[in-house]
């Protein structure tokens, strides 16, 4: 545990000492954004040395960090500083909404898609399934968001284009989101159910007379379970990047959203918490994954 | 395990229904306002959206001429005072009289320094803003300065808000005495705003303002198509607006804009110093083609900085499509025909717009006809202002956004405003252009009254247009897609919202 976290620890102080060195090296100068191109050179110098641009990057990384700890950090652009963590706290539910609900797509389609292929291996439903599958894994979100507009929100008029009003203004963009994941998950539980039905336990059950269905599914799924969770938990990090592009196209107000508006304007300190933040939920989410293979599955617990 | 998916199916398409009608405005939009404080607002939605809750003094009409705004009147006393006389009864949204000590206020907090402003030195030459009554104010100048009336259309502040610390609220609650007053903004991507009883032109006929960001191009189109939009202003690319026109619910209103599409050239060192390789480019390129093909209309060919429509602007000869010229004046210029070989090669730099790169492709195909191989490079646009600050391009297809103060042109072709190695943030003359005699008529059109000064910019105009230190492309127009629900908006060559307050939304 005390060794997981460890690592943890040195992801996190990883990525903000990458993330502050790619914002060093980046052209553009915050301070031009902030004055305009015409503002004179002395007061240029000044305002840099007020935002503490002036300093080496390991050093503004340094004050950003005792910063954010205390809460104290504001957006890098003056004159009227805001705090960032608010911001941030307004954001990231609606981030995680977004990708818990991408996730739960992914689930509700892959799991019983994969399932079936598998029961069915070779046949016409095994080949359509799969063929989803190639297809959901190919289509970009960006083109894959506003073809699930037109259909859904202009010619069928069900439900509204973008904005995050309300559960309904949900449902596209988690669609969009899931769909990748959706396609790679039933060929993980496609492969993985074919692996288990091979299994002796398996074998045991259905000579013991169970119905096909009870095999398949407290035997034979619940066993398979194990891989389809470890890819959940891997493939969530990809939710969050996934998650950027998905939030412009519906303007959805996430972690997304904020943290292009914070390049665009090279607001430093936005960008490195944003990635800090995103950072620190790919290792929540990871260490989860850890513990639930011991729910799923005992033979882990005893181990 | 099916039965709780299929119950959650249910759950999900009894969500989906046709939505209802609404009330208000919405004004879409492709960024967020950076401030709604029109002193520290820089993004051109930031300006409009602060113009619209708080005016200045005056502003501009299509012809980028200064009009009245809360001012009634103004009249130049001298060389060095202006004074301006405000309309009967101003109020402020916070129920405050605006009088001139609200604008002397006003102009006080932004010289002393105390509102931090990066529109500040531009106030510079003025020494004094007297109150000479409540309705009358002098603004007395260092020096006689004519550019400085383009310059007051600033917005005017409660005094409260005119110094620190009440001008920080500014920012996020701004308060004016607009035609519509802010409400609240939930968030980044949010501003509400609602009509201001007494708004010195009347209550405008909308009930209220939603305005929203929404990022990504294709989802303002589909909006707009839903009908949840009701204004997009300049945030639809040509390509689409077909199709905009053909829904009946929607309309597409365009002016010719203010904005100026040009190729710099560097004229340093390398060979568009000389400037008849400057003007072989001009002659080479078929501008008019262009601005059929690629805007649909909704441009016009520039001859020069200045928009046809303009006080200032002088007719110019500008670029026409002349192939045998351009191939006379290469070879004069010591470029000759080299069969296949082509007669010179220059490097194009444009930002990574898709819609720009390929506009520097078409560029590539015309001179190509003329014998010039050009290198189209597509830069990051912080890189490609960098390498233009430092000299280091050849030629480069950039845009003003906004030509409204024909001192500009100062700025951009007067040799003092010439960045140099020592200082790369010298000023706005990138190719480093220089014409003693365009730097005189410049430095004194600045220093002139109106009539004066449209006589010395035509000499100036006519000047530039010979040594071609850009090639004139275009002016984009200002574009502004309607829904059904906005009555009476037309839109202005700036870009502006203001019509906003003569508009009428339609109710069910």
């Amino acid at each position: 545990m005390m060794r997981r976290l460890g690592s943890a620890a040195l992801a996190l102080v990883g990525a903000l000492l990458l993330v502050s060195l790619f914002l060093e090296l980046v052209p553009g100068d915050p301070i031009e954004v902030m004055l305009g191109e015409q503002a004179a050179t002395v007061d240029r110098e000044a305002m840099r040395r007020a935002v503490g641009l002036d300093k080496p990057w390991y050093e503004q990384t340094w004050v950003f960090t005792q910063q954010l700890a205390t809460g104290e950090l504001r957006t890098s652009l003056p004159p009227f500083q805001r705090k960032v963590v608010p911001q941030l706290s307004a954001a990231l539910p609606n981030t995680l909404i977004l990708a818990g609900a991408s996730m739960l797509v992914a689930i509700l389609i892959a799991l019983p898609l994969g399932v079936a292929a598998a029961a069915r291996k070779g046949t016409g439903v095994d080949h359509a399934a799969m063929g989803v599958a190639v297809a959901g894994v190919a289509l970009p979100r960006f083109w894959l968001g506003p073809m699930l507009i037109i259909l859904f929100a202009i010619k069928l008029d069900w439900l509204p284009v973008s904005g995050a009003e309300s559960f309904r203004h949900l449902i596209l963009p988690a669609v969009t989101l899931g769909t990748a994941l959706a396609a790679f998950l039933s060929r993980i539980t496609r492969a993985s159910m074919l692996e288990t039905m091979r299994e002796e336990f398996v074998i045991v059950a259905k000579a013991k007379g169970l119905s096909p269905q009870v095999v398949l599914w407290k035997h034979a799924f619940r066993n398979a379970l194990l891989p389809i969770v470890t890819v959940l938990g891997l493939e969530f990090g990809a939710l969050l990047g996934g998650a950027i592009v998905t939030e412009k196209v519906f303007a959805w107000p996430g972690m997304g959203t904020l943290l292009l508006t914070a390049i665009e304007k090279r607001d430093y300190n936005t960008v490195r918490a944003t990635v800090l933040v995103f950072t620190l939920c790919y290792v929540v989410v990871n260490t989860l994954t850890d513990v639930t293979y011991a729910l799923v599955d005992p033979r882990v617990r005893k181990r | 395990m099916l039965r709780r998916a299929a119950l959650l199916a249910i759950l999900v398409l009894a969500a989906c229904r046709p939505e209802g009608p609404r009330q208000g405005i919405t004004v879409v939009m492709e960024s967020s306002p950076d401030s709604l404080d029109d002193r520290l607002a820089l993004t051109a939605n930031g300006q409009r959206l602060a113009q619209l809750i708080a005016p200045g003094l005056i502003t501009f009409n299509d012809e980028s001429e200064v009009v009245p705004a809360l001012a009634e009147s103004f009249q130049q006393l001298d060389e060095r005072t202006v004074e301006f006389t405000l309309r009967p009864g101003l109020t402020f949204h916070d129920g405050t009289k605006l009088t001139s000590a609200s604008v002397v206020a006003t102009f006080e907090g932004l010289l002393s320094g105390e509102v931090k402003s990066p529109k500040a030195d531009k106030f510079e030459p003025i020494e004094k803003v007297e109150a000479v009554d409540a309705r009358t104010l002098r603004f007395h100048l260092k020096r006689a300065y004519a550019p400085i009336l383009a310059e007051l259309s600033i917005s005017i502040v409660p005094e409260s808000r005119a110094r620190m610390p009440g001008a920080r609220a500014q920012d996020r609650t701004p308060i004016g005495a607009g035609p519509f007053r802010f409400v609240s903004q939930p968030d980044d991507e949010h501003v509400e705003l609602a009509p201001f009883d007494g708004y010195y032109g009347g209550k405008p006929d909308i009930s209220a303002l939603h305005v929203r960001v929404v990022r990504d191009e294709t989802t303002r189109v589909l909006e707009l198509l839903k009908g949840r939009a009701d204004l997009v202003v300049n945030a639809t690319s040509p390509a689409v607006i077909p199709m905009l026109e053909k829904d009946p619910h929607l309309k597409v209103l365009s002016k010719p804009g203010t904005g100026y599409a040009y190729l710099a050239f560097n004229t340093r060192s390398g060979p568009t110093a000389d400037a008849r390789v400057r003007q072989a480019v001009c002659h080479a390129l078929g501008v008019e083609a262009i601005v059929d093909f690629k805007f649909h209309g909704l441009a016009t060919p520039a001859t020069g900085m200045l928009p046809k429509n303009h006080w200032a602007y002088q007719p110019t000869p500008g670029c026409t499509r002349d192939l045998e010229r351009t191939a006379r004046l290469l070879d004069e210029a010591g470029y000759p025909a080299r069969g296949k070989e082509p007669r010179l090669t220059l490097t194009l730099r444009t930002s990574t717009d898709r819609f720009r790169r390929s506009i520097g492709l078409v560029f590539k195909q015309e001179l190509a006809k003329a014998g010039i191989d050009v290198e189209v490079r597509s830069l990051e646009f912080g890189t490609l202002m960098n390498d233009m600050r430092h000299g280091n391009f050849e030629l480069a297809a950039l845009k003003w956004s906004a030509v409204i103060e024909p001192d500009l042109l100062r700025q951009v072709f007067s040799s003092q405003f010439a960045p140099t190695k020592e200082n790369a943030f010298g000023g706005l003359n990138r190719g480093a252009y220089k014409n003693p005699e365009v730097d005189r008529l410049l430095a004194d059109a600045a220093l002139s009254t109106r009539e004066e000064r449209k006589a010395l910019y035509a000499k100036a105009q006519e000047l530039i247009d010979n040594d071609m230190p850009y090639v004139p492309l275009w002016h984009e127009s200002t574009v502004a897609v309607t829904s059904d629900r906005l009555r009476g908006f037309s839109p202005s060559a700036h870009g502006f919202f203001t019509s906003l307050a003569q508009a009428h939304e339609v109710r069910p």
